[in-house]
C-alpha cells in the first residue's frame, strides 16, 4: 500500500503510540529486562506502581493541563490580536517572552508556597508554564496572515468571525500546532519534575530510585518518561502536519 | 490586570510563630501608608494600560517601577511592624497577594518598555529602580521578611550554590559551543551530518530532563562511570545546550546570501577565508541567539541535575520541598529566574554588541 | 450607476479625498487615474465601505451605500486588487467559489459557475481547478482575482490597479482579455490605476484625481484633446497621437486576407492571386505562417518559400490596440501583421499603411490643437499653482 505523503508521519505517529501503549503495559517484560540489567539488585522494578499505572498518572496532569492551556492559550492569542484586544497586546507578549526564560523548575518552586503540594498546585503549574508557548505562538501565526489576504476577504463580504475561522486559523493552524507542540513536551518533561512536588507520574520512580539508590528504579522511570516523550512529540508532528492546509505544503 | 486589582483581596504577608509552621495571613494593609500607595499605583497602572495614549510606554514604566519598588517598601513595614516586640523565631513570609503584584509589577514594566520607544527614558527608568531598591535595602525593613531571614542563615552555602549553578550552567553552554558550532558548519556543508545531527539533536531535546539523567545510568555504567555527581549532569546539560545552538549555526550559514558567497568567492577567497571573513560575521547574529537560547535552557536543566547531586540552586529548592520549608524553596528558586534572566538580558546585549550595524535587527529571530 | 456626492475622507489631518462628485453609468468602465497618495484607492474603498467616509454619500442604482449592511453590500460587488489576495489555503476553485458560498448558493449551482468563469479568464477548469494559489504564476493569479470577483455576477466591478504586479507582455494580454471580456459582461467598472495608456486603452471615462482633488472627469478623447488644465495636459503626456493610437483598435482597420492550407504548389499560387504573401492555416484555421508569393514564383517550393510562425507572438487580436500593434510590428520589422482570434484562428491582417491612415488623421487633429485649441483650453493659473508644478 503506498501512502500519500502527508499520511507517512501520522501512520508512523499513530504506530509508534501503539507500540508504547503495548509495552507499558506489558509489567514481566520491565521485570526481566531490568532484572537482567542489574542482576546484583533484589527488586529491579518499582514496586508502589506499574508503568501502566505511572504513565496514566503521567497523562492525567498533562492531559488536564495541557488541555487547559488550549482552552485557554489559544482564545487568549486569538483575542489580543483582535481590535478588542489589541490594548493588551503588548503586555501579554511581555509576560510571554519573560514567562519563557523561567526554568521550568522554578516556575513549579513558586507555585507551591501559594498553591501547596500535590496534583492540582501542579496542574496549576504545568498549565500556566506551558501558555508561553501557544500564546506566543498563537499570536506570531494570526500576525504572520498575510494583510492582502486578509483585506481580500473583507471586499468578498465575509465579516469579521468568518475571516478569522476560515481564513486566518487555518493559515496559522501551522505555527498554532508547533507551539502546541513545544507545550506538551515541555509539560511532559516539567510533570516528572513534578513527582517531586507529590504529582505522582513517572517521575516516581526516577526520584524515588536515587533516594533509595535503586538505579533500576530511575532507569525504568528515564526509559518510559523518554518514551512518551518522543510518541507524544511524533503524534503531534502527525498533527501538525495534518493540520497544515495543503494549499500551504512546501 | 484584573487579577491585579483581585489581588489585593489575597493575603498579602504570612505570619508565622516559625520557620516551618504555617501562620496567620494579613491583607496588604497592614502597611499602612506604603499600602496605600502601592494600592494607587496599581489603579495608575491599570487606568495607563486601559488608556492608549501617546506617553503610555513612559507611564508604564513609571507604574511599573512604583508598584515593585512600593511591594518592597510595603512588605518591609509589614515585616517590621508584625515582628515588633515578638520573638526571633517568629517569621513573616511574602504572601501569594504580593506574589501577584510582584508579577504585575514585572508585567507592567515589560510591557513599559517595549511601549517606550526612547531608550534614554528607559535608561533613565533603570537606573531610579536601581537607586530605588538600594534604598529601601539601606533602610533594612526587608531584612525582617522569612526569605532575608533564610538567607542570612545560608547565605555562605547560598553564595556555593549560586557558582556551582554557574559553573554547571557553564560548563554545560561551553560544551555546547565547542560541539555545536562545528556540528552546525558540518551541517550547512553536509547533507548527511544535516539530516543526522538535527534529527538527533531535536529527539534528545523532547527527552525530559530528569528522563536523560536517568538515561545517563547505562551508558555511564558502560564506561566505568557512575550516574551520580557532576559528570552526568555536564554531559546532560551539553547535550540539550547542542541542538539550539547547532541548528542557529546551520540556519544562520544557510541563510546567508548566495551571491554575497559568489561575490567573495569572485574576490579570490579560499574556503576558509569565506567561512571566517563572509560567513560567520553574517551568520553570527543567529549563533548567538542560539547559545543564549541554550543559556537560559541549560540554567533551568541545571535545577534538575541537583537531584543526582551535581549541586546548584536546585539543591535549595529540592531540600525545601523535602523539609516544606517555602523560604529555602524561594531562595533557590528566585535566583534561578534571575540567573536565567540575567543571560537572557546579556546574551541580548552581547548580540546588540558584536553584530556589525550593516546588519539589520529585521533579520534576527 | 453608481453616483458620488461630495465624497470625502479625512485621517485627521490629512484630507485623502475632498469633495469628490461623478457618475459612473451602468456599464461603463471609469478608471480612477492619478499621481500616487491622490486619493483612488481611498475613493474605491469607500464604494463597498472597506473605508467609510467621513461625509458624502455614495449610492449604487439610487441606493445609498450606507444603508445596507457592509457585508452584504460586500458581496454583491466584485473587488480584485494589485496583492490579489488568493486565500494560499484554498484550491483555484474554491477561492473562485467564496462569494458563491457566502451568499448561500447550492454547490450544484455555483460549480458550473466557477469553471464557466475559470474558462472566461483563459484558466481551462481541468487544469487549474484543483492547482493551489502557490501553483500559479502572477499573471495566472491574477486572472483568478479577477474570476474571483465576477463569479456571483456582480453588476458591479471594483479593481484597484489589478494588472500593477504583472509583467508588460502579461499585462498587455490581461488588458486585451479584460476588453473582451467587459464587452461580453458589460460590468460597471471601476478600476484604478497610475498607467495613462492603460487608462486610455480600457477606460469610457478617466476620472483625474490630484491629492484628493477629481481635476478632470471625461472621456480619454477629451482629456487628450480638452485636457482642462495644465496638470491633465502634462499628466496624459506629450504623445498625445502615440496615445490616441491607445484607443483604436485593430478591429477598425483590419482588412480581410486570403489564407491556405498550404499543399501542392498550384494550389498555393492560385491562393497568391497576384498579391505578394499569402498565409498558411491549419485545418481549423489556425494561423501556421506565410508564404512568400514572388519566392514561390521564382520556382522555390512552397515549403521553402514559407515562414512558420507562432501566432502567440507574431499575431494580434481584433482588440488589441492599434498602439499595441504598431509597436509589435516595428519590433518584429514587419509591414503587415496577421489577426487571429482568440483560439489563433485568422480573421485578417492590419498594415502599416492603415495604421498610417489613422495616424494622418490624429496628426491633422493634433497640429490645429497645437496650433492654439489646446493651449487656449489652458484656464489662467494662479502664481500658486505654477509654483506647484514646477
Ligand atoms: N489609514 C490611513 N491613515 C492616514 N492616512 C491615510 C490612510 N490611508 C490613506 N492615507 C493617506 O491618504 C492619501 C490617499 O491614499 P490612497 O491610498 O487613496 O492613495 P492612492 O491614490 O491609492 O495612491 P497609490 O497610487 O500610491 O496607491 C495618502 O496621502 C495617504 O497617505
Ligand atoms: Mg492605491
Amino acid at each position: 500500500m503506498i501512502l500519500p505523503p502527508r499520511m507517512r508521519p501520522v501512520v508512523a505517529a499513530f504506530a509508534g503510540t501503539m507500540l508504547f501503549a503495548w509495552i507499558v503495559g506489558q509489567q514481566e517484560l520491565w521485570a526481566s529486562v531490568l532484572g537482567s540489567l542489574f542482576p546484583e539488585s533484589a527488586r529491579p522494578v518499582y514496586p508502589a506502581a506499574t508503568v501502566a499505572e505511572l504513565t496514566m498518572q503521567h497523562l492525567r496532569l498533562v492531559g488536564i493541563s495541557s488541555g487547559l492551556t488550549l482552552l485557554v492559550g489559544i482564545p487568549l492569542g486569538m483575542w489580543v490580536t483582535r481590535p478588542s484586544g489589541a490594548d493588551f497586546r503588548e503586555i501579554v507578549s511581555a509576560a510571554v517572552d519573560f514567562g519563557q526564560t523561567f526554568p521550568p523548575v522554578a516556575v513549579l518552586a513558586l507555585m507551591m508556597p501559594i498553591l501547596g503540594f500535590g496534583l492540582w498546585p501542579a496542574v496549576v503549574a504545568l498549565f500556566l508554564y506551558g501558555m508561553f508557548p501557544v500564546v506566543s505562538n498563537t499570536v506570531a501565526g494570526l500576525e504572520a496572515v498575510p494583510r492582502t489576504v486578509i483585506d481580500a476577504a473583507r471586499g468578498m463580504g465575509m465579516d469579521r468571525a468568518r475571516i478569522l475561522f476560515t481564513v486566518e486559523m487555518p493559515l496559522a493552524a501551522r505555527i498554532i500546532m508547533a507551539g502546541v507542540r513545544t507545550s506538551v513536551v515541555i509539560n511532559i518533561g516539567t510533570a516528572t519534575v513534578a513527582a517531586a512536588v507529590g504529582a505522582g507520574g513517572l517521575g516516581d520512580p526516577i526520584i524515588g530510585g536515587i533516594s533509595v539508590q535503586n538505579m533500576a528504579y530511575v532507569l525504568q522511570g528515564a526509559t518510559a518518561a523518554a518514551l512518551l516523550a518522543v510518541v507524544a512529540d511524533g503524534l503531534l508532528a502527525g498533527a501538525e502536519r495534518l493540520l497544515t492546509p495543503r494549499g500551504l505544503e512546501a | 490586570m484584573v487579577a491585579l486589582a483581585g489581588c489585593l483581596l489575597l493575603p498579602f504577608v504570612e505570619f508565622r510563630p516559625n520557620r516551618i509552621v504555617s501562620g496567620t495571613f494579613e491583607t496588604v494593609f497592614v502597611a499602612g501608608v506604603a499600602s496605600w500607595a502601592l494600592v494607587a499605583l496599581i489603579a495608575l497602572a491599570l487606568v495607563v494600560a486601559l488608556a492608549p495614549g501617546r506617553v503610555r510606554g513612559s507611564l508604564l514604566l513609571v507604574a511599573g517601577a512604583g508598584m515593585g519598588l512600593a511591594l518592597l517598601w510595603a512588605l518591609g513595614v509589614a515585616a517590621v511592624h508584625l515582628q515588633e516586640g515578638a520573638p526571633a523565631i517568629v517569621r513573616v513570609s511574602v504572601g501569594p497577594g504580593a506574589w501577584l503584584v510582584g508579577l504585575g509589577a514585572l508585567i507592567v514594566w515589560f510591557a513599559g518598555t517595549r511601549a517606550t520607544a526612547s531608550v534614554l527614558v528607559r535608561r533613565i527608568a533603570g537606573v531610579a529602580v536601581l537607586l530605588g531598591v538600594a534604598a529601601i535595602a539601606m533602610w533594612g525593613g526587608l531584612g525582617e521578611l522569612s526569605l532575608a531571614r533564610e538567607y542570612a542563615v545560608q547565605s555562605r552555602r547560598f553564595w556555593t550554590l549560586v557558582r556551582q549553578h554557574l559553573v554547571l550552567a557553564g560548563t554545560g553552554v561551553g560544551f555546547g559551543v565547542l560541539i555545536g558550532i562545528p556540528l552546525g558548519v558540518a551541517a550547512s556543508r553536509n547533507r548527511v551530518v544535516r539530516d543526522a545531527g538535527l534529527g538527533i539533536a531535536s529527539v534528545i531535546q523532547t527527552i525530559p530532563s530528569m528522563a536523560m539523567l536517568g538515561l545517563l545510568i547505562a551508558p555511564l555504567a558502560a564506561l566505568g562511570l557512575t550516574a551520580i555527581g557532576t559528570t552526568p549532569a555536564v554531559i546532560a546539560l551539553t547535550l540539550y545546550a547542542l541542538l539550539p545552538i547547532m541548528r542557529n549555526t546551520f540556519v544562520g550559514l544557510a541563510g546567508v546570501d548566495a551571491a554575497v558567497i559568489d561575490a567573495g568567492r569572485g574576490m579570490g577567497m579560499g574556503r576558509l577565508q569565506l567561512l571566517l571573513r563572509v560567513e560567520a560575521p553574517l551568520a553570527l547574529p543567529l549563533v548567538i541567539e542560539g547559545v543564549r537560547a541554550a543559556a537560559v535552557l541549560v540554567i533551568g536543566i541545571a535545577a534538575v541535575t541537583a537531584f543526582i547531586g551535581a549541586g546548584g540552586l536546585g539543591i535549595l529548592v529540592f531540600q525545601g520541598w523535602g523539609q516544606q520549608a517555602d523560604d529555602l524553596t524561594l531562595l533557590g528558586a528566585i535566583p534561578m529566574v534571575v540567573l536565567a534572566v540575567l543571560a537572557d538580558v546579556s546574551m541580548r546585549g552581547l548580540r546588540r554588541l558584536v553584530v556589525s550595524p550593516g546588519i539589520e535587527e529585521g533579520t534576527l529571530t | 450607476m453608481i453616483t458620488l456626492r461630495d465624497v470625502t475622507k479625512r485621517y485627521g489631518e490629512v484630507t485623502a479625498v475632498d469633495g469628490v462628485s461623478f457618475e459612473v453609468p451602468s456599464g461603463e468602465v471609469c478608471v480612477l487615474i492619478g499621481p500616487s497618495g491622490c486619493g483612488k484607492t481611498t475613493t474605491l474603498r469607500m464604494i463597498n465601505r472597506l473605508i467609510e467616509p467621513t461625509s458624502g454619500s455614495i449610492e449604487i442604482d439610487g441606493q445609498d451605500v450606507m444603508s445596507v449592511r457592509p457585508e452584504e453590500l460586500r458581496r454583491h460587488i466584485g473587488y480584485v486588487i494589485q496583492s490579489v489576495g488568493l486565500f494560499p489555503h484554498l484550491t483555484v476553485a474554491e477561492n473562485v467559489a467564496t462569494v458563491p458560498k457566502l451568499l448561500g448558493w447550492e454547490r450544484r449551482r455555483y460549480e458550473p459557475k466557477v469553471r464557466e468563469l475559470l474558462g472566461i479568464v483563459g484558466l481551462p477548469p481541468a487544469e487549474y481547478a484543483d492547482k493551489y494559489p502557490r501553483q500559479l504564476s502572477g499573471g495566472q493569479a491574477q486572472r483568478v482575482g479577477v474570476a474571483r470577483a465576477l463569479v456571483a455576477d456582480p453588476p458591479l466591478l471594483l479593481m484597484d490597479e489589478p494588472f500593477g504586479a504583472v509583467d508588460p507582455l502579461t499585462r498587455e494580454r490581461l488588458q486585451a482579455e479584460f476588453v473582451r471580456i467587459q464587452r461580453e459582461l458589460k460590468k460597471t467598472v471601476i478600476f484604478v490605476t497610475h498607467d495613462v495608456d492603460e487608462a486610455i486603452k480600457l477606460a469610457d471615462r478617466i476620472a483625474l484625481m490630484r491629492s484628493g482633488n477629481l481635476e478632470q472627469y471625461d472621456t480619454p478623447e477629451t482629456l487628450l484633446d480638452h485636457p482642462a488644465s495644465k496638470f491633465v495636459h502634462d499628466f496624459m503626456g506629450s504623445d498625445r497621437a502615440l496615445k490616441r493610437l491607445g484607443r483604436a483598435r485593430v478591429a477598425n482597420v483590419m482588412r480581410t486576407v486570403e489564407s491556405t492550407t498550404g499543399g501542392a504548389r498550384s494550389v498555393v499560387a492560385e491562393a497568391c492571386g497576384g498579391s505578394r504573401f499569402v498565409y498558411l492555416t491549419d485545418e481549423r484555421g489556425v494561423l501556421e505562417g506565410w508564404v512568400d508569393c514572388k519566392v514561390l514564383d521564382a520556382g522555390t517550393p512552397p515549403e521553402e518559400a514559407g515562414t512558420t510562425v507562432d501566432w502567440h507572438e507574431a499575431a494580434v487580436h481584433p482588440e488589441t490596440t492599434l498602439k499595441d500593434a504598431l509597436s509589435r510590428m516595428l519590433g518584429f520589422g514587419f509591414r503587415n501583421v496577421a489577426v487571429v482570434d482568440a483560439d489563433g484562428r485568422l480573421v485578417g491582417e492590419v498594415s502599416l499603411a492603415a495604421i498610417e491612415g489613422t495616424m494622418a488623421d490624429a496628426d491633422t487633429h493634433i497640429a490645429n490643437l497645437e496650433e492654439g485649441e489646446v493651449l487656449g483650453a489652458i484656464p489662467e493659473e494662479s502664481p500658486a499653482e505654477r509654483d506647484e508644478l514646477t
